[in-house]
């Protein structure tokens, strides 16, 4: 698959913090990318280079090929920002049009801001003015306007912070649709739950670099994590030469298959000293690969569940 | 230059919609009427009638005081304006000859003040005539009743001079043809060598082009300063800044605020038109050619200082928005900032009246203050050419650097969310950014 955005070893330092450490990744065309990190682990740095508001100190990010180096290719790009901000004061409509305006696309807007407007349920509170719209409607004005200008690359930073559940499923759909209208998205986030039900390919950052790259199934590394619930001592169980580590709490016991492991042999290792009411083999959660990958548990706060 | 154009088109349709926009456009004329005609109003009718009493030792002042105040002395105390009319004076004449007068007008202090009594008792000694000595006594409950002495005073001395003189044998009314005071006629030559009246009337409509001139730069200057901090805690910066770049997004907003003052001073301009064309007429009944202190010059270098100082003024202010993250925090800024900017106008009475002295040259060819000092130049004096011009270079230089510095800073601490830069920080800006 052909790329969209190349970003070359790119380094932004503030002061003493090295904040963007020499990162490197590709995006691919019609593919969610999730970019993924802890609070302060750089993304919304990286991002806000890729929207031109930082130059990189080093690195550069490439456009299909070509310097990023003009304002021309950023217009091609939707960005809805961490921090959200709107004019208060105007009016919904006269709101959106400025920002296609400003993005260099009048023709024809109107028709899209109708269109948007409804597919939100906005279309009546077209007159109301920012201000008087609830905070989760003003998110949605939000997004509109970084989808207006019909842009090839969407960049959304924590797009679902704040939202309410029925919400943030309707941002998960929109992104789906997106991606089969075949519009190519970045998403950053720190919610490893959301990122995991929506992203093609994962980049996950930690202090400034890139730390894992890959699609979700390369990260994952295929089903290799044994979910066992049992009766009696489990001890045993770390000791067997399938296993390459497990953790044991109470009667329950998540166990990583040491490489080419059949688990079928830990199945039948089992059957005598244990009696299982739960055998299951599955997929590592983005959030355990991460915290894997960086040893750190604080990663788990509430908002990632 | 289309996304410039829409951030243009976005600052001034929003501006201009703002009740702010039209209250100020309909108040500001009525505030300046107001501040004109209010103080003559109220010396006509609101202070009411002052009742003073003259206790004459002499006992020979007594036509004076009864006959009706001449012209002349009446404007005693106020500007020389036709239209200011003196308050009105109530005189009770007290014929004291050969009584003690200071004993004598006892009796009338003792009734100083208060809703029926006098508002001041004025003795003449009886030595007034022949002493050069003899003191005037005025006594009241203010001692800074300037005008209502000063009108006694001048009608005093005008009959002691009279009686004076017509002892030594000087018919009265020639007294009066030999004292008379001759009138001043300020005329203004130009270069050219056309004349024109000069005069307090040039002073004060000089004083109100120059207000006309400078109010809007500090009002809107002050609306850009906010308009920044407001995007920056409203977070819409980076959307911005993400869609144009930094210089665009400025030039942009600092044109928008900057077509919003011109609007509102070309409706000004309009009214004033209007009302001039109107008191024009009026004041040419009444003999005074209004329209000759307006030259065609004023207007245009109206135009062209107006400009230069409103974006330079702008300029400042938004640098001042770009640095600071909240009102509150510019509310400490605005104070040293508008104090500064304000010296040329705190100077204004020295610099109209002494247009070529040093200060008034050295601030007119100034940056920041340029542009308001080089218009009172011009507006009183004709100042050689190149000092115009130079005046006009310097301006523009000085907003193209500020445009300068302003774009970077604003381009980084646009984005600084939190504290002030100190100024360091804000050398590093320049430098880096």
């Amino acid at each position: 698959m052909d790329e969209i955005l190349a970003v070359r070893d790119v380094v932004k330092v503030f002061g003493e913090v090295r904040a963007v450490d020499g990162v490197s990744f590709n995006v691919r065309r019609g593919t969610i990318t999730g970019l993924l990190g802890r609070n302060g682990a750089g993304k919304t740095t990286t991002i806000r280079m890729i929207t031109g508001i930082f130059m990189p100190d080093s690195g550069d990010i490439q456009w299909l090929g070509g310097k990023a180096e003009g304002g021309s290719f950023r217009d091609r790009i939707g960005y809805l920002p961490e921090e959200r901000g709107l004019y208060k004061q105007m009016k919904l409509v006269e709101l959106l049009l400025f920002l296609a305006e400003i993005k260099g696309c009048r023709a024809g807007v109107r028709a899209k801001v109708d269109y948007w407007l409804e597919r939100f349920e906005l279309t009546e509170k077209r007159n109301a003015k920012v201000e008087e719209l609830s905070k989760g409607n003003q998110q949605k004005v939000q997004l509109i306007g970084t989808l207006l200008h019909d842009p090839d690359l969407i960049i959304l930073d924590e797009p679902q912070s704040g939202l309410d559940p029925v919400n943030m499923v309707l941002v998960r759909n929109l992104l789906r649709d997106l991606r089969s209208e075949g519009k190519t998205i970045l998403l950053s986030t720190h919610m490893m739950g959301e990122a995991e039900k929506m992203a093609d390919e994962i980049i996950l950052i930690h202090r400034g670099k890139v730390v894992l790259e890959g699609t979700l199934d390369e990260v994952r590394g295929g089903k290799n994590t044994l979910h066992i619930d049992f009766d009696g001592d489990g001890s045993f169980l770390r000791a067997l030469p399938q296993v390459k580590s497990a953790e044991i709490v109470n009667n329950s016991a998540e166990i990583k298959l040491a490489d080419g492991a059949d688990p079928q042999q830990i199945l039948e290792a089992c059957m005598g000293p244990l009696r299982i009411r739960r055998f299951e083999l599955a997929t590592p959660s983005l959030e355990q690969i991460f915290i894997d990958k960086v040893g750190d548990a604080t990663l788990s706060n509430e908002e990632t569940r | 230059m289309k996304k410039m154009f829409a951030v243009f088109k976005r600052e001034y349709i929003q501006a201009v919609r703002k009740k702010m926009f039209i209250v100020m456009t309909f108040l500001m004329p009525a505030l300046m009427i107001g501040l004109f005609m209010v103080p003559s109003l109220i010396m006509e009718r609101g202070l009411g009638t002052k009742h003073v009493v003259v206790l004459d030792g002499t006992g020979h002042l007594k036509s004076a005081f009864t006959a009706p105040e001449k012209k002349e002395e009446a404007e005693i105390g106020f500007s020389k304006k036709g239209r200011d009319l003196p308050q009105q004076m109530q005189i009770d004449y007290v014929d004291a000859q050969g009584k003690d007068t200071d004993a004598t007008a006892k009796s009338y202090t003792d009734r100083l003040g208060g809703k029926n009594g006098f508002d001041g008792v004025f003795v003449v000694p009886a030595n007034a005539l022949t002493a050069e000595d003899a003191t005037l006594k005025y006594y009241s409950r203010s001692a800074t009743d300037f005008m209502t002495q000063g009108r006694l005073s001048s009608r005093v001395n005008d009959a002691v001079q009279q009686y004076r003189l017509s002892k030594r044998g000087i018919d009265p009314s020639e007294v009066e043809k030999l004292m008379k005071d001759l009138k001043v006629d300020a005329v203004q030559l130009s270069k050219a060598g056309e004349q024109k009246k000069g005069g307090v009337a040039n002073f004060f409509i000089g004083f109100i082009l120059i207000a006309l001139l400078f109010v809007p730069s500090f009002v809107y200057g002050l609306e850009i300063m906010r308009g920044i901090i407001q995007e920056k805690t409203d977070r819409v910066v980076e959307v911005l800044v993400s869609s144009m770049s930094a210089k665009q997004l400025l030039v942009g907003k600092i044109l928008g605020v900057a077509a919003v003052g011109l609007t509102q001073v070309g409706v000004w301009l309009l009214m004033a038109g209007l009302a001039g064309a109107f008191g024009g007429a009026v004041l040419a009944v009444a003999g005074e050619n209004f329209l000759q202190m307006l030259r065609v010059s004023t207007f245009v270098y109206f135009v062209i200082f107006f400009i230069l100082g409103y974006l330079t003024y702008v300029c400042v202010y938004a640098i001042g928005g770009a640095v600071c993250n909240s009102e509150k925090e510019a509310q400490q800024l605005i104070m040293p900032i508008t104090m500064t900017m304000m010296l040329p106008w705190f100077l204004m009475a020295p610099i109209m009246t002494n247009p070529d002295s040093n200060l008034a040259v050295g601030f007119s060819l100034a940056p920041v203050f340029g542009p308001l000092t080089m218009y009172a130049r011009t507006l009183v004096a004709e100042p050689p050419m190149w000092h115009i011009a130079l005046s006009i270079l310097v301006s523009i230089a000085t907003i193209s650097v500020m445009f300068w510095v302003t774009a970077k800073i604003f381009r980084v601490g646009i984005l600084s969310y939190g504290k002030r830069p100190t100024i360091p920080e804000l050398w590093r800006w320049l430098k880096v950014a």
